[in-house]
């Protein structure tokens, strides 16, 4: 059995590599089959903002990736309701539906699921 | 099962200490390296934050990181040098460093 991992992804997705880094882990875990989870935390929410404009930036949009999550079989995906909250997001207003939104207390159990993290 | 949370930025510089001690588990161990150890200043709100959890909560602490920055260690904090970082992250489930 392959082991099983969670990405969190905590960054906002224009000032950095760590938002790209993040997904790009994930669909390859998807390419092969593993079990792999993505949450997205703190300022990592701000991915999911609707309408961004990263070409203003000279930057590829992320949104296509995050589209291609489900066709690379990735399925659990995660967003903290508080730092959603936090920033005035809600699960009506993103680029992806989300199905599942921890709350804080619920992220270590989250975490607990999987053999392996890891944090951007 | 429990999470070993690495964190080595400086406390004062980002969120990631805050948004650690928001999610660790019950068992989970925090160890501290790089300029994370600054959380263990003196009179400081990381400190504060973290003795707030003292008996609760493992800490550790990269010894020479901490000497390195003239951190004076409390004695709830653990301090350890490279072979017991490695010894702790094979004792844990996992790893989780906050990069």
């Amino acid at each position: 059995m392959a082991k099983s991992l969670l990405v969190i992804s905590r960054q906002a997705p224009w000032s950095g590599l760590s938002a790209r880094e993040s997904l790009d882990i994930v669909l390859a875990g998807g390419a092969f089959d593993l079990p792999i989870g993505l949450l997205f935390m703190d300022d990592g929410v701000f991915q999911l903002a609707q309408s961004q404009a990263p070409s203003a930036l000279q930057q590829k949009d992320l949104t296509a990736n995050l589209k291609a999550l489900e066709m690379f079989g990735v399925e659990d995906i995660y967003a903290c309701g508080k730092s959603l909250a936090e920033r005035g997001m809600f699960p009506g207003n993103l680029n992806l539906d989300i199905r599942h939104l921890p709350q804080e207390q619920d992220i270590s159990e989250l975490i607990d699921r999987y053999d392996h993290v890891i944090t951007l | 099962m429990a999470t070993l949370h690495v964190l080595s930025h400086s406390p004062f510089a980002d969120s990631r200490l805050t948004s650690c001690l928001r999610l660790l588990g019950n068992k989970d161990a925090l160890l501290l390296c790089g300029d994370a150890t600054y959380a263990l200043a003196q009179a400081t709100a990381p400190l504060q934050a973290l003795e707030d959890r003292a008996g609760r909560l493992e800490v550790y602490v990269l010894s020479e990181d901490a000497q390195a920055r003239n951190v004076t260690l409390p004695g709830w904090v653990k301090s350890v040098d490279y072979p017991g970082f490695v010894e702790l992250s094979i004792r844990y489930d996992r790893v989780n460093t906050w990069l």
